[in-house]
């Protein structure tokens, strides 16, 4: 009997933006082979577009992962009924174990359609795997990270969505290709039509390149606070301030000020955040600053467990209290 | 002009969140303080300026949750909504989100809704997907973390812009019945205006009880809460706020940050 023992498959949908391949499906990589350790499957990668083969050919090259191109009309820019559609008529005939997308505006856009399609569980924001008594425990924060819950899906396919930064991935010396097919897929037209993709808003200040980051989350409270902030990056030297999107939301600092999934991706040498919470979404954009100091008032703040440096006081009134020393220390020299 | 809106009761972000002895589900503290989640105030916020455009919008609120949650539904009244309907849980723990959406799915203002508006997320489990399955069980396009929208009743559609990374957006148009999820930042909620509140107080909403819908088989289940690792070193400084101040400056100074 042919194919008694069926092999199980571990999708990867490959992120493009821009004539780019987007840094994460690398990350998305390393979570699959992860996710080989504790289920053997063979790994395959998909990627979307109107015209895929270049993409196709560099995934296959630098992954040495088989690589399944597909092209669709209207994909010149991504859709996500263009992809939940595509995808599901690529798939269901033979669906896989797991489908790994990226946590991103397109990943959270598509996969909970698509595995609704596909009648399987999609877990959201992955970012740790684990096996607990033979099952699949894929772990997401919850609470704005201050607990972390363990899931388990009870359906065949399972879609996950995996969280930015949560896993590396390195290429091998020496690495063999793997194999590049490219197919067509024709499908109706959908009632959601992709017009344009264009930057909102430029900007000169360039975050990935600040020395100092003094940012301010929703724990300031009042607009009048953000004074200090500026007060503490003005007596740090090559301190830029920055914020979490709370902040940005109120309007009290520009756009391009802030920090994390939706914003900036920084790696400073300090990361001082001064009322963070934590959640998800700030911390990927910070998590590679070299030291992370953290002023807040709740202790169980999720951004202490990012943090090296945790000071649990009201920054209203520790701030204040810093300053006087910094302005002593600077006068003694 | 018929618009659902999905709204969900939180607790504050400074809640205290203990972990049950059988590392199932979450406590919160007593006293917690429950809120509306940001992104769903948003989405009413959203509601109610297409209503203020187009006099002829119906506004229903749809919340799932515990008794509680009914102040979710009064408050996006007293925001301007028209009336609502409480999905009332009589059990507290994680609820799969597929069951979720088959909940909502099976009201009928969600089915007879021209425009479904959900918040990007819920700020306390994070998913991002309640919406997004509510739009594929009710077979209607569906755009996320929405950021700016413009209505157009004669041709039946709706311009969107997506918020994506790296400063940009991405424009859509998507024919209605559609549903968006919105993200914070589109505008500013309102408050509710007292007199709306008395009449939302007054009001007797709708309320379906969970445990008589269809319960769906869960395609996902908790298997049990852990505390988060910790990524760093987390040092507590300890001592007066002084004290604090002077080590942090030592530690800077020795690193070569102050120079």
């Amino acid at each position: 009997m042919k194919n008694a023992v069926k092999t199980q498959t571990i999708v990867i949908i490959a992120e493009c933006f821009e004539g780019e391949i987007r840094p994460v499906t690398y990350e998305l990589v390393g979570f699959a082979e992860s996710l080989q350790q504790a289920k053997p499957a063979k790994i395959k990668i998909l990627v979307l577009g109107d015209d895929v083969e270049n993409f196709a050919r560099e995934l296959a090259q630098t992954t040495g992962k088989d690589v399944l191109g597909i092209e669709a009309p209207h994909l010149w820019q991504y859709n996500g009924q263009v992809y939940q559609t595509v995808l599901y008529a690529v798939l269901k005939e033979n669906p896989p174990e797991y489908i790994c997308v990226a946590h991103s505006s397109q990943g959270w856009d598509f996969a909970p359609g698509l595995a609704a399609h596909l009648k399987s569980a999609c877990v959201t924001g992955v970012n740790r795997i684990s096996t607990r008594e033979d099952s699949l425990c894929l772990s997401r924060d919850i609470y704005g990270g201050k607990v972390s819950a363990d899931i388990i899906s009870k359906t065949q396919t399972t879609l996950m969505t995996v969280q930015p930064g949560s896993f590396g991935w390195k290429p091998r010396p020496n690495q063999k290709p793997g194999g590049v097919d490219i197919i067509s897929v024709s499908i109706a037209a959908q009632a959601s039509q992709t017009l344009s993709t264009q930057i909102h808003q430029a900007s000169d200040l360039d975050l990935s390149q600040a020395k100092v980051i003094v940012s301010a989350g929703r724990g300031i409270g009042d607009e009048e606070n953000l004074d200090l902030i500026q007060q503490l990056a003005a007596a740090i030297p090559q301190a830029v301030v920055c914020g979490s999107r709370p902040i940005i939301d109120q309007g009290w600092l520009s756009y391009d000020r802030q920090v994390g999934v939706t914003g900036a991706t920084v790696s400073p040498d300090l990361y001082l955040a001064c009322g963070i919470s934590g959640a998800a979404q700030h911390v990927s954009g910070m998590q590679g600053s070299a030291l992370v100091v953290s002023i807040n008032t709740d202790p169980m703040a999720a951004i202490f467990n990012q943090s090296d440096i945790c000071i649990v006081e009201d920054l209203t009134v520790f701030i204040p209290a810093l300053l006087d020393k910094l302005s002593e220390t600077s006068k003694t020299k | 002009m018929n618009i659902l809106v999905c709204v969900k009761h939180v607790p504050e972000a400074e809640a205290q969140v203990h972990i049950d002895a059988d590392s199932r589900w979450a406590n919160l503290g007593t006293g917690t303080e429950f809120r509306m989640n940001r992104f769903d105030e948003c989405a009413v916020e959203a509601a109610v300026q297409i209503k203020e455009k187009f006099a002829d919008t119906h506004i229903h609120i749809l919340s799932i949750g515990p008794q509680r949650a009914e102040a979710v539904i009064r408050r996006s009244i007293g925001m301007g909504a028209d009336d609502g309907t409480h999905i009332l849980m009589s059990k507290a723990g994680f609820v799969d989100p597929f069951r979720l959406a088959t909940w909502l799915a099976a009201c009928p203002q969600a089915q007879s809704a021209d425009l479904i508006l959900c918040g990007a997320m819920s700020e306390d489990l994070m998913q991002g997907q309640v919406g997004p399955l509510l739009a594929a069980t009710l077979d209607v396009p569906c755009a996320t973390s929405a950021i700016h929208m413009a209505i157009n009743p004669e041709d039946k559609t709706i311009q969107v812009d997506r918020e994506i990374e790296g400063g940009y957006r991405q424009t859509l148009v998507l024919n209605l019945p559609a549903l968006l999820t919105i993200q914070t930042g589109i505008n500013q909620p309102r408050y509710p205006a007292l007199s709306k509140l008395l009449r939302a107080n007054r009001l007797s909403l709708e309320v379906l009880h969970a445990d008589q819908m269809e319960q769906p088989q869960n395609l996902q289940e908790v298997d049990r809460l852990m505390p988060p690792r910790k990524m760093r070193d987390a040092v507590l400084l300890e001592g007066t706020i002084h004290d604090k101040a002077e080590q942090l400056i030592t530690i800077l100074s020795n690193r070569s940050l102050l120079t």
